[in-house]
């Protein structure tokens, strides 16, 4: 998945002082010179920010002077708030449908990759990773050409092949679909690539042992590849629903959201509610709410797929 | 055996080249709607009968319509976004490397507090800070600046990550012996430390410049004046005020923007695929 942390390869997290300790180099203010241009970024647009939004989600507030402390009152507006649910159910089904579709069509590709000739494979993973450094903007604009109910080629397809145009960004039914596919195809090459470097990890003297065991392709499909790949599933996981319940170029340029909310995600809502209607005290609520259905899935996802990796 | 071996091989090999050609369709599409005259944009046939680089030429020069000369900005939108991400390339890459560095090979009173709160707020989506930033920039005026377009994105805990990893396997007798000569902290991390963590920079440099010249939200929030668009936002502004006649100019314009990202891709492929390992999928 594109996005905007998705794009970076995974950090390995490692404790600083972790391996060996360091001799001190340098006296007293050096390392904090060091760190201090970044941290001077981080205060002023990070840190401050978030402490500021985590207050901002207690108050009512359109930017003026005027700015009125309500508690909890965002939070129970939110919980009251159709369009909000609306917006949920729509992220949610975005996000399991690329979620599963997508990693489930990934490793089927990344898989398949590896069983072609090397140059082949170089060729054809350049192609599938194209959409991923192209700009979300130009995807959407594209597929919105394609899409088009009057003169897209999708309709012209159907057509001559004798069917009934189709109505793909306005259906309230199809705009989801239509949506998911673009996502889907979107994401497929990076997720692809991450897991081939997964594959690449695999030792292949556990292969070797299989086939002297008499494994089928099948069963070291499932009695090797699949357990081993888990990290990497994971981070794939991981990384794609925090992107996907935070989507908002894609549905913005594809659909605006639809006329009656059908494809409006919760980003979507909240860009509507703070910069159109400058709620930002709502709006800051919601992300509040936002951040923590990010971490609570994205956690759910890591407890699921790493459960007991040991190997 | 080994020949029903070749034979899947070869039938693999078939499927995905096919899956390949429509998995292209899109940028097929692109290309061919950029190079149609006015009067194919709508024919139902995707390749054009009579090619033009009509398309490109009005991007810079404006078209007529009737009577009136429309420009769009579409110089602007791509000087500013090669400035923007040029000079946050250069911020990122230097504020990232330096505390690195200071995380890699320094022991200091605090560090893991510092390192873990960087964390933290690493794992934060860009919501959570959105509306105040915002706020803040218009604030001190500062909308419609490129400064405003740099400055927030300078901070990146990733690239962090990233670097301090790879410099972690500096050797510290290196470091040692550049003392000895008398090298200071800083002239130590220009000479030794930066050209060492070369690949390491030229990994980031790919990924943040990918993000800069992508990057559509941000932009879109702090940005008013079309002058001041980037490709992302200038694109997304073009539906909106030409309406029907702009499929053409949209994928001239999509082409041009794309170009320099799928040039990117061909030129660095194995630095993308080693990037992407750089983690090392460890349990």
């Amino acid at each position: 998945m594109t996005s905007l942390s998705g794009i970076y390869p995974r950090p390995e997290v490692v404790s600083p002082g972790a391996p060996a300790p360091l001799p001190r180099r340098g006296r007293g203010l050096t390392p904090y010179l060091f760190i201090s241009p970044f941290y001077l970024g981080f205060v002023l647009f990070q840190l401050l920010p978030i402490a500021f939004s985590l207050y901002l989600s207690l108050v009512e507030w359109n930017g003026g002077p005027a700015m009125q402390f309500v508690g909890l009152g965002n939070f129970r507006t939110l919980i009251a708030d159709a369009k909000f649910w609306n917006a949920f159910r729509v992220t949610l089904i975005i996000t399991v449908a690329c979620t599963l579709l997508g990693t489930i069509g990934a490793l089927l590709l990344a898989v398949l990759l590896e069983r072609v000739a090397d140059w082949l494979a170089g060729l054809l993973r350049v192609i599938f990773f194209l959409p991923s450094v192209t700009s979300v903007v130009v995807i959407a604009y594209v597929w919105r050409q394609l899409y088009s109910t009057d003169y897209g080629y999708f309709n012209t397809l159907l057509e001559g092949m004798g069917l009934a145009r189709q109505n793909w960004l306005g259906d309230p039914q199809l705009q989801l679909a239509a949506l998911i596919v673009m996502l889907i195809w979107a994401g497929l090459g990076w997720d692809a690539l991450i897991i081939t470097a997964g594959l690449r990890s695999i030792p292949p003297e556990l292969y070797d042992a299989a086939k002297v065991d008499g494994a089928n392709e099948w069963s070291e499909f499932w009695g090797i590849t699949l357990p081993l790949l888990r990290p990497t599933l994971t981070f794939v996981l991981v990384t794609g629903v925090i992107f996907l319940w935070g989507i908002f170029a894609q549905p913005q340029l594809l659909t605006g959201g639809g006329e009656l909310r059908e494809s409006q995600t919760i980003a979507l809502y909240l860009y509507d509610v703070g910069f159109r209607y400058h709620k930002f005290g709502y709006a800051s609520g919601m992300a509040v709410v936002l951040s923590l259905i990010m971490f609570v899935s994205g956690y759910l996802n890591f407890r699921f797929v790493k459960a007991d990796v040991e190997y | 055996m080994a020949r029903r071996r070749r034979i899947l091989q070869y039938g693999i090999g078939g499927l995905l080249c096919l899956f390949a050609v429509l998995y292209l369709f899109p940028f097929v599409w692109m290309a061919a709607m950029s190079l149609k005259p006015d009067a194919e944009i709508y024919s139902g046939h995707v390749f054009p009968a009579a090619p033009t680089l009509e398309q490109y030429r009005r991007l810079f020069f404006g078209y007529e319509f009737k009577g009136l000369t429309l420009v769009v900005p579409y110089l602007d939108y791509y000087k500013n976004t090669v400035f923007v991400t040029v000079v946050s390339l250069a911020l990122v890459l230097l504020t990232d490397a330096l505390a690195a560095y200071g995380f890699a090979k320094f022991q200091f009173r605090g560090k893991e507090l510092l390192f873990w709160l960087m964390i933290g707020t690493m794992l934060l989506p860009l919501y959570a800070t959105l509306i105040p930033t915002f706020w803040l920039f218009s604030k001190i005026g500062l909308i419609n600046r490129y400064s405003a377009l740099i400055l927030p994105g300078v901070v990146d805990a990733y690239g962090i990550f990233l670097l301090r990893q790879y410099m972690q396997t500096i050797p510290n007798e290196l470091i040692d012996a550049a003392k000895v000569d008398g090298a200071g902290p800083f002239r130590i991390f220009w000479k030794i430390i930066v050209p060492l963590s070369r690949p390491a920079l030229g990994t980031l440099a790919i990924f943040r410049f990918l993000f800069v010249w992508n990057d559509y939200l941000w932009p879109l929030v702090v940005l008013r004046k079309e002058e001041m668009f980037t490709l992302a936002v200038g694109i997304a502004n073009m539906e909106m005020r030409q309406g029907m006649v702009v499929w053409g100019g949209q994928m001239a314009a999509s082409v041009l923007a794309t170009l320099p990202v799928i040039a990117l891709v061909l030129l660095m492929q194995r630095q993308f695929l080693r990037g992407l390992t750089m983690g090392a999928f460890k349990a």
